[in-house]
C-alpha cells in the first residue's frame, strides 16, 4: 500500500460517489451497507468497497446536497440510517453519466485496435 | 456552488457534535450487526462471522477518523480548541495579561486615532458627486513652484471657452468679508465670489431658486446672491420667500436668487455665507486672483488635461504679449485641498507607529519570559504526544487573543484619541471641516494592525517556546532552569531594540521642545504687552473717497485716545501676526528689476504713532511722523530683510522705490516713494519663516478701507472694549468691529501649532518612556527570579550583596547602552532622511522647527541621560531584591 493507495484513492472517490448516486437510483433509498453490498454484487465482486472511504463520501454527497439520510428500519428489523437521492443528485447523476460515458469512449477509440492511425 | 453549501453544512456539523457522533456510532453498529448477519446466513460461526465483518470494515477506528476529517471544519475546530484554552490560559494570569493588553492598547489606540485623522482628513473622498474628477487648475512656475492668487480673469475664460477636456470648469475668489444688514444690526459676513459654473462643476444643485445667469456674470450686471444654506436658517428662519427679495450687503441691495445647498464647504477655506457672481466683486484688487477648479471630462486624464489648458494658456498669453513662463498645471483637487497638512499628519502617523512597535517588543519581551518559566508545562505536553507545530500554534493563539483584546481596548482608546485630536488640533493645522468616524475601514485598520502585532510579539517566543528537550526540561524542573544562551541573547535584542526606538521618540521631542524655547524667545521686533487690537472694514457709499476713510480712522483714534485710562492709541492696515498683511511689487528706482514682476513686499500703511506703541526698533533714519500728510512728499521705511534683498547691503537712505504695475491685473501702480528710515524685521507669521522683506508707508499717503487700531490702557479688557465699542459706534453705528485680540493673544496663536507638536510628541515620548521601563523592569524581574537560587548560593559563600546587584543588572544595561547607541545613529540618520521631506528645518513660513538642528546635540545627550536613568532604575529596583535574597529560602527551593 503506502504511497500508491493514496494516488488510487483520489480516482477511485471519484467513481465511487458515481456508484453511490448509481444505486440510489436504481435500489431506492437505502443503507450504508446495503450500498456496499449492492456495488460489489453488481461488479461481479471485483471491487470490494473500503468502508473507511465509503462513510466518508456519503457524508460529503449529503454536504454537498445530492443525497439526503433518514433512520428508518431494515427488512429483518434493524435500525438503519437510510440515503435517498434528492432532485440535485438526480440532476448530477445525469451529468456524470454523460461525462463518464463520454470519456469512455474516447478512452475506447484509443485502445481500439488502431486501423484509423495509419 | 457546491462547495459553499458543503462548507455551510460542515459549518453547522460544528454543534451538536456529540449526538453526531452517537449517531455515526449506531450507524456502524448497524452496519456490523447486518454484516454478521449475512456472514451467518453464509454459515460462518458466529465468532468467524464478526471477525470477517470487523476485518472488512477496516478497523473502526480509522473509518471513524476518517469520518471526523470530512465531517465539521477541522481546522476552524482545533483553531477554536486553541483560543478556549489560550483564553484559559490568560485568564489564570491576569496581571501579565493585564499589562500585555493596556500596553498594546495604548500602541494601536494611538494608531487608530491618528489612522481615523488621517482617513477623515486626507483620503475621505470630498463630499461631492464622483468628486475623484475633480482638478484643481492653477499655473506654476517653471521650476513647479505654485503661484498663487495670480491667475487673471483672462486666461480662465480663455481656458473655459477654449477647452474640450473639462466637462465643466468654475472658479471663486478667495472669499472676503462683507458688511451684512438684516433686523437693525449689522454683521460681518463671509461673501465668495463665484462663477455659477461652481455649482455645476462640484455638481451640487442648490437648496431653492436658481444659480446666477450669464448676464448676472458681467460688470455692471444685477446685484444678485445666493444665500448660504447656514445663513439662511439661522437669520432667516429658513424663510423659503426670501427669493426674489433684496439684502443688503455694505449698504448696497441684493437681490436673492437662490440657496445653497446644505453642508457646501470649500474645505480649507473659510465657509461661505453668502455668494456673489464674481464679475461685480468690488474689492477685487491686488492679490485677489482667481481659483479655478473642474470636472474632468469622462475617458480624459489628468496630463491630457494639463497638456490641452497650456496650450490655450501659451495662445492666450502670446496673444495678450505677456512674457511669461508659467505652465498650467492641473491636480486632484482633494489632494491640493489637502496637501499642506499632509506632511505634519503623515510625521506624527510615523511617530506614532514607533510606539506600536515599543508596544510590541515590550510584550515580545514579557510573552518570552513567560515562555521560559512555562517550559515544563511544554516538555509536559510535548512528551504527551503534541507536536512543535501544536506548540507554535498554541503560543500564536495566545498572542492572537492578546492582540485582539488589545485591539478591542485600543478601538476605545482611538475613538476617545480621535475627539482629542479634533479638541487640539486647530483649523489651521487641519484643513477639512470633517468629523473623524469610525467606518469600516477604521475597524478593517486594527484588525490588520492586531494581527500584524500578535505576528511581532508572537513569532520570538512561539519559536523558543516550542523547542523544548524533553528529557532535561522535566528532570531538572522549571525553576532549576537557567535559560539558555540564545533566549538571552534574545532578550537582550529586545532591550536594545527597545531602547533606540524609545530613544528616536525622545530625541524628537527634544527636538521640538528647544525649538518651542527658541520660538518663545526669538526676537519678534515688536511687542506691546497688554494692549488691544482690532480691526474695522469700512463699506458703503461713505467711505468710497481716500479722504472719507482717513477722516473716519482719525476721528476714531482721537476719540479712543480721549477714553480715561487709554495710554496710547496707534493705527495701521494692520499688525504683525495677525494675517492682515498687504503685498506688493516693488523694484529699486533706476535699476533693473530683481524679478519678472518686481520684488514682493509686505506693505503696511501706519499712522505717527504706530512704532512707538508697538515698541519696534528703528536702526536708522527717522520714523513716520505728523508731517509725513497727503500733500508732504512721499516716503516710506524698509525693514532690515528688504536692505539686504532690494539694496543688496548698500545704505538704502534716500534711494526711491518704484511700484511695479502688473500688466496681468488692471491696478494701476501707486506713486514712487523715497526712503527715509530703516526697521528692525518683525515676525508676520511667527518664528518659524524665512523673514519677509517689509515696507512701512504714512497711512495718510495710503489710504484703504480696513485698518487695525492698537490701543494701550491701564483698564481691565471688558471695560475697554466697552467704551471704544460705544465710541466707534456712535461714530458709525453700521461698522462693527471684528478680529478683537490682545497683542499677548496674537503671539499665543502664532505659537499654537508649535504648542500642539510639543504636547503630541511629548505625550508619545512619555508612552514610550513608561513602555521601555515597564519591559526592562519585567526583564530584570525576570531573570533575577530565576536566578534567586544560584544568588542565595552565592550570598551564603561570601559574595558582598553589590556583586550580586552588579551580575543582576549587567547584562540588562550592557543591552540597554547598546541600544542606546544604536539609537543614536539610527535618530541622526533618519533626521537626515526626513529632515528636508518633512519641512523639519523652516522654510518660507511652514517648517516644523525653529532654530535647532537636526543633530542638536543638546536635546541628543539630554536624551541620552533620561534614557540611561530610566534604564537604572527599572532595573535597579528588581535587581535590589537579588541582594537581599535570604540564602536559607533560596536553598530550600531545591
Amino acid at each position: 500500500m503506502g504511497d500508491k493507495a493514496g494516488d488510487k484513492k483520489d480516482v477511485w472517490q471519484g467513481t465511487l460517489a458515481l456508484m453511490v448516486l448509481k444505486t440510489l437510483q436504481a435500489m431506492g433509498p437505502l443503507h450504508g451497507y446495503g450500498i456496499a453490498r449492492r456495488i460489489e454484487q453488481t461488479s461481479g465482486d471485483l471491487l470490494a468497497v473500503n468502508y473507511g472511504t465509503l462513510y466518508p463520501a456519503l457524508l460529503k454527497l449529503e454536504q454537498e446536497g445530492y443525497i439526503s439520510s433518514e433512520w428508518g428500519v431494515s427488512d429483518n428489523n434493524r435500525k438503519a440510517k437510510y440515503y435517498k437521492l434528492t432532485r440535485a443528485g438526480r440532476k448530477q447523476l445525469n451529468k456524470e453519466e454523460r461525462e463518464w460515458e463520454q470519456t469512455t469512449a474516447i478512452l475506447a477509440r484509443f485502445l481500439a485496435p488502431g486501423e484509423e492511425r495509419s | 456552488m457546491r462547495w459553499l453549501r458543503s462548507l455551510f453544512s460542515r459549518l453547522g456539523e460544528i454543534f451538536g457534535k456529540r449526538r453526531r457522533e452517537q449517531e455515526f456510532s449506531a450507524e456502524m453498529e448497524s452496519h456490523l450487526q447486518m454484516h454478521i448477519e449475512d456472514n451467518l446466513r453464509t454459515g460462518m460461526s458466529p465468532p468467524e462471522a464478526r471477525r470477517q465483518a470487523l476485518m472488512k470494515l477496516g478497523g473502526m477506528e480509522q473509518t471513524r477518523e476518517n469520518y471526523r476529517e470530512r465531517r465539521g471544519l477541522p481546522l476552524l475546530e482545533t483553531f477554536l480548541r486553541d483560543m478556549r484554552f489560550a483564553f484559559r490560559v490568560l485568564r489564570k494570569n491576569l496581571g501579565f495579561t493585564f499589562v500585555v493588553v493596556l500596553t498594546l492598547a495604548l500602541g494601536i489606540g494611538a494608531n487608530t486615532a491618528i489612522f481615523s485623522v488621517l482617513e477623515s482628513q486626507l483620503w475621505r473622498p470630498l463630499p461631492f458627486p464622483d468628486s475623484e474628477r475633480l482638478m484643481d487648475v492653477h499655473t506654476v512656475l517653471h521650476d513647479n513652484r505654485r503661484q498663487w492668487d495670480v491667475m487673471p480673469n483672462s486666461i480662465y475664460r480663455a481656458w473655459s471657452e477654449q477647452n474640450h477636456v473639462f466637462a465643466s470648469l468654475g472658479a471663486y475668489n478667495y472669499p472676503s468679508h462683507r458688511n451684512f444688514a438684516a433686523g437693525g444690526t449689522s454683521e460681518r459676513v463671509v461673501v465668495m465670489p463665484l462663477t455659477a459654473s461652481v455649482f455645476k462643476t462640484l455638481d451640487v444643485p442648490l437648496e431653492r431658486g436658481r444659480i446666477f445667469l450669464p448676464e448676472e456674470e458681467k460688470t455692471g450686471g444685477d446685484h444678485v446672491a445666493i444665500l448660504g444654506n447656514e445663513l439662511w436658517r439661522t437669520r432667516l428662519a429658513s424663510d423659503a420667500d426670501i427669493i426674489g427679495k433684496p439684502i443688503s450687503m455694505d449698504g448696497e441691495s441684493y437681490v436673492v436668487v437662490g440657496i445653497a445647498p446644505a453642508r457646501l464647504r470649500f474645505e480649507f477655506l473659510p465657509e461661505p455665507q453668502i455668494y456673489v457672481p464674481i464679475a461685480m466683486d468690488p474689492t477685487a484688487k491686488l492679490g485677489r486672483g482667481l481659483y479655478v477648479i473642474g470636472r474632468l471630462g469622462s475617458g480624459v486624464t489628468a496630463e491630457s488635461a494639463r497638456a490641452e489648458l497650456d496650450g490655450i494658456l501659451q495662445r492666450q498669453l502670446q496673444a495678450e504679449g505677456v512674457k511669461s513662463e508659467d505652465v498650467a498645471a492641473v491636480t486632484n483637487l482633494r489632494v491640493t485641498w489637502t496637501e499642506f497638512s499632509a506632511r505634519s499628519l503623515y510625521f506624527f502617523a510615523g511617530a506614532i507607529l514607533l510606539v506600536l512597535l515599543i508596544a510590541c517588543v515590550n510584550n515580545a519581551g514579557l510573552l518570552l519570559a513567560r515562555g521560559m518559566s512555562r517550559r515544563r508545562e511544554f516538555a509536559l505536553r510535548a512528551t504527551l504526544g503534541a507536536s512543535r507545530a501544536t506548540l507554535i500554534r498554541q503560543s500564536f493563539a495566545e498572542s492572537l487573543l492578546l492582540a485582539f483584546a488589545g485591539g478591542a481596548a485600543g478601538t476605545l482608546l482611538g475613538i476617545w484619541g480621535s475627539g482629542a485630536f479634533a479638541v487640539f488640533w486647530n483649523e489651521d493645522t487641519l484643513p477639512r471641516h470633517t468629523e473623524t468616524s469610525l467606518d469600516m475601514r477604521v475597524l478593517l485598520f486594527v484588525l490588520g494592525l492586531s494581527i500584524f502585532s500578535s505576528l511581532l510579539m508572537g513569532v520570538l517566543p512561539a519559536l523558543f517556546s516550542s523547542r523544548v528537550d524533553v528529557n532535561e526540561t522535566l528532570r531538572k524542573g522549571a525553576s532549576g532552569l537557567s535559560a539558555s544562551r540564545s533566549q538571552h541573547r534574545t532578550r537582550n535584542l529586545l532591550i536594545a531594540v527597545e531602547v533606540s526606538l524609545a530613544l528616536a521618540l525622545l530625541f524628537g521631542t527634544g527636538l521640538f521642545l528647544s525649538s518651542f524655547v527658541r520660538e518663545q524667545q526669538a526676537p519678534r521686533g515688536f511687542d506691546a504687552p497688554g494692549a488691544l487690537t482690532f480691526r474695522i472694514s469700512l463699506r458703503g457709499e461713505k467711505y468710497a473717497q481716500a479722504d472719507q476713510q482717513r477722516r473716519y480712522f482719525r476721528s476714531l483714534t482721537d476719540q479712543i485716545r480721549g477714553l480715561p485710562g487709554v495710554q496710547d492709541v496707534a493705527f495701521g492696515s494692520g499688525v504683525p501676526l495677525a494675517d492682515s498683511n498687504l503685498f506688493d511689487s516693488v523694484a529699486v528706482a533706476g535699476q533693473p528689476l530683481l524679478h519678472k514682476h518686481g520684488t514682493g513686499v509686505v506693505v503696511y500703511a501706519v499712522d505717527p504713532g504706530y512704532f512707538d506703541v508697538l515698541h519696534m526698533r528703528m536702526l536708522a533714519g527717522r520714523k513716520i511722523d505728523s508731517s509725513d500728510t497727503a500733500a508732504s512728499p512721499r516716503v516710506a521705511i524698509v525693514n532690515r530683510n528688504a536692505t539686504h534683498t532690494l539694496f543688496g547691503g548698500e545704505d538704502p537712505m534716500g534711494k526711491v522705490l518704484e511700484f511695479v504695475a502688473d500688466e496681468r491685473r488692471d491696478v494701476p501702480a501707486e506713486a514712487p516713494v523715497q526712503i527715509i528710515g530703516i526697521a528692525e524685521n518683525t515676525q508676520e507669521f511667527g518664528p518659524i519663516e524665512v523673514p519677509f522683506d517689509v515696507i512701512y508707508v504714512p497711512f495718510s499717503q495710503h489710504p484703504d478701507p480696513t485698518g487695525t487700531v492698537v490701543v494701550s490702557a491701564n483698564l481691565p479688557r471688558g471695560a475697554l472694549l466697552g467704551a471704544i465699542r460705544d465710541a466707534a459706534y456712535t461714530l458709525d453705528k453700521d461698522q462693527p468691529l471684528f478680529d478683537i485680540k490682545t497683542v499677548d493673544q496674537l503671539i499665543g496663536e502664532s505659537m499654537r501649532g508649535s504648542r500642539f507638536d510639543l504636547i503630541l510628541v511629548g505625550c508619545l515620548a512619555v508612552v514610550a518612556l513608561a513602555l521601555v521601563s515597564v519591559g526592562i523592569f519585567g526583564t530584570v524581574a525576570y531573570f533575577v527570579q530565576q536566578r534567586t537560587q544560584e544568588f542565595g548560593i552565592r550570598l551564603a559563600l561570601g559574595a558582598t550583596p553589590i556583586r550580586i546587584l552588579r551580575s543582576a543588572i549587567s547584562r540588562a544595561l550592557v543591552a540597554g547602552a547598546l541600544g542606546l547607541l544604536f539609537g543614536v545613529g539610527a535618530s541622526l540618520a533618519l533626521g537626515r532622511i526626513l529632515g528636508s521631506t518633512l519641512y523639519l528645518v523652516p522654510h518660507e513660513h511652514g517648517g516644523m522647527l525653529y532654530g535647532v538642528s537636526i543633530y542638536d546635540p543638546l536635546s541628543m545627550s539630554l536624551a541620552c541621560i533620561l534614557l540611561l536613568a530610566v534604564l537604572v532604575l527599572a532595573s535597579f529596583v528588581p535587581a535590589r531584591r537579588a541582594m537581599r535574597v535570604d540564602p536559607m529560602v533560596a536553598l530550600r527551593y531545591e
